[in-house]
């Protein structure tokens, strides 16, 4: 028995277990669930003969728990703009210097002192994109670029309101259209949000995050919204528009950085300067259906993005504001404001 | 009391049995209805169609994944029923010991423990090994699938044990037959229903798992469950439909087998 366990763990160690020797020419990446490209990928490959593996995660979370206990075997991850914070702090990522590299010239200057990786040692943009709201202009025809119409409605938006179920997309809207500080812990402040959000709610029809589907559907007019989402829901509902309220809205990003001891750190840092390439910008947008925050891709980019207002933000739109996490006793409070409000 | 009592004649009986029903099903038939749909969208019918399942075919990352899936279900199914046929002989065919109850239990330990502690507990072992000896690869990944696909192997194989009894195998015994014999002649064939049976429940845990599977999958290494878990962040598409809809029918074939030799058990 002793022998033939010994022999299975054997066979284990040769046949299975085996596919990882440290050779040249690999790069393993962890990026969320279908959001690669598989022609960038394709095109990597080709270009400096290495072999990618790609698998998906479903949240930051995720990816955080299996990282912080090491020997993943990936390079490669796509953390959201708070959780490159995050990562940096606890050590997790590789300082790759990625402001000296090649293409780093092509990056927005927007995107280089960002409060998550400021001066871009770490990390350099994969997507981003914004929330907002869309409005279906038949229905509502006057200046949509306001936070008002979420929580002053005009009589044709009353009751046709959706809101996404979240507590952070709703809280924050609020405080920018009262023009408070985010991650807010002050009482009165609170006390005049709460009283704005539940008066507002008497307008609003849901509080759901499949959009689309209320949107297309008939079921709404408004909708709190993400860019990308907007842009699919328009191609069904062509009357709809994004708006950019001036009071501000939220903006996310994703990052590529390398992990702290990736088995294949320089074929790591090949790729991060890669995706910088204008070109291969464009891929990851063609595929992922987002902004890419690298100058000069729009050309290869398709027109149905170019065109999107959604996607391609006009001039005179205020900049996105990226909230961070917001501490403990913050949290409290907005759990406690969501619990009124969703009652 | 002239009428005899009939649980399914009580008030409301059919009600309740139809709205149970409908909320089993009900989401199941519309994702598999909306998986033939000739459309982006998932709430709205166009045209019937295979497109989703022509996509979802030519789609490199979701045939990455299924081939790991299967791969990784026939290893935990095989290796899972091996050790589960040895541990319900050792729970049932020996004079009864002491310990056997805590035996019992320790096999059927996974299906107790939360499946995330089991995760966790996984993740954090594998990384230490990981760390300390430098092995990576599939072999952790299928390690952990074994071990939780034991007692669903387990369960069925126990159950035709006790349910066959002993005259057989005495009576060859009787006959001057080793032990050994009377295993592979005797109680093997006799125990085999049980093994299929174990196996095929086995094989679909496994092919089902997103938990466990989430938290010590390595590089190049993503099922088909957790892929759709990744591809479902970017908006439910028909393709994940299609995809969901070939993975339930597996699981269906699989349990479909299991209960016709589970049948044949009771023969």
């Amino acid at each position: 028995m002793k022998h033939k366990l010994l022999s299975f763990s054997a066979a284990c160690g040769i046949a299975l277990c085996s596919n990882s020797a440290v050779a040249e020419g690999e790069l393993h990446i962890y990026n969320w669930g279908n959001y690669t490209s598989p022609e960038l990928i394709e095109k990597f490959e080709q270009q400096f003969d290495v072999e990618v593996t790609l698998d998906g995660y479903d949240s930051n979370e995720t990816m955080l728990a299996k990282v912080q206990q090491g020997n993943t075997g990936y390079d490669i991850v796509v953390p959201g703009d708070y959780m490159i914070a995050i990562m940096i702090e606890q050590g997790l990522l590789e300082d790759i210097d990625a402001n000296t590299m090649e293409n780093f010239g092509n990056v927005d200057a927007k995107w280089v002192d960002v409060y998550w990786d400021p001066g871009r040692e770490y990390s350099v943009p994969y997507q981003w994109g914004t929330t907002s709201f869309v409005v279906d202009s038949e229905v509502y025809s006057g200046d949509i670029n306001t936070l008002g119409l979420i929580f002053d409605p005009p009589a044709e938006l009353q009751g046709r309101i959706n809101m996404l179920n979240d507590m952070n997309d709703v809280i924050n809207a609020g405080l920018r259209y009262l023009g408070y500080p985010r991650c807010n812990s002050n009482e009165d402040e609170l006390r005049e949000l709460t009283a704005l959000l539940l008066e507002a709610k008497t307008h609003w029809r849901t509080m759901d995050y499949s959009t689309i589907e209320k949107l297309t559907s008939g079921d709404v007019d408004l909708s709190q919204n993400w860019n990308g989402a907007s842009m699919r829901a328009r191609a069904q509902r062509p009357t709809l528009v994004y708006a950019y309220p001036k009071e501000g809205f939220t903006g996310w990003m994703d990052n590529v950085a390398v992990l702290k001891d990736a088995p294949n750190l320089e074929n790591a840092k090949l790729f991060v300067n890669f995706i910088m390439d204008p070109e291969n910008a464009a891929l990851i947008s063609n595929f992922a259906r987002y902004a890419n925050g690298i100058m000069g891709s729009e050309p290869f980019m398709d027109p149905e993005m170019t065109e999107a207002p959604e996607i391609v933000m006009p001039a005179d739109a205020p900049a996105p504001d990226f909230v961070p996490p917001c501490d403990q006793s913050v949290v409290d409070f907005y759990n406690e404001i969501w619990t009124r409000l969703k009652q | 009391m002239a009428k005899r009592y009939d649980l399914r004649r009580q008030t409301g009986f059919s009600q309740v049995a139809w709205f149970c029903i409908f909320m089993l099903y009900a989401p199941i038939l519309l994702l598999v209805l909306f998986s033939f749909n000739d459309n982006r969208s998932v709430v709205k019918w166009t045209e019937f169609s295979f497109r989703w399942y022509t996509e979802a075919f030519a789609n490199e990352g979701i045939r990455a994944a299924a081939v790991t899936s299967l791969k990784l279900a026939l290893v935990a199914s095989v290796f899972g029923t091996i050790f589960a046929t040895m541990a319900a002989l050792a729970t049932t065919r020996t004079r009864p010991y002491r310990g056997m109850n805590l035996a019992y239990a320790v096999i059927n330990q996974p299906l107790m423990i939360p499946e995330i502690v089991t995760a966790i507990a996984s993740l954090s072992l594998f990384a230490l090994i990981k760390q300390i000896t430098g092995v990576t690869g599939i072999g952790y990944l299928m390690l952990a699938h074994t071990v939780f696909c034991i007692p669903f192997a387990y369960m069925p194989i126990r159950a035709r044990l006790e349910d066959m009894t002993l005259t057989l195998e005495q009576a060859a015994a009787d006959l001057y037959a080793s032990p050994y014999r009377v295993f592979w002649e005797v109680t093997f064939p006799l125990l085999i229903p049980g093994i299929v049976s174990g196996a095929m429940l086995a094989f679909v845990v496994s092919l089902d798992d997103v938990i466990i599977t989430l938290m010590v999958a390595g590089p190049g290494e993503t099922t088909l469950p957790i892929f759709i878990l990744g591809a479902i962040r970017r908006g439910i598409t028909p393709e994940i439909n299609a995809v969901s809809t070939i993975l339930l029918a597996v699981s269906i074939l699989f349990v479909a087998v299991f209960f016709l030799f589970q049948r044949r058990n009771k023969k």
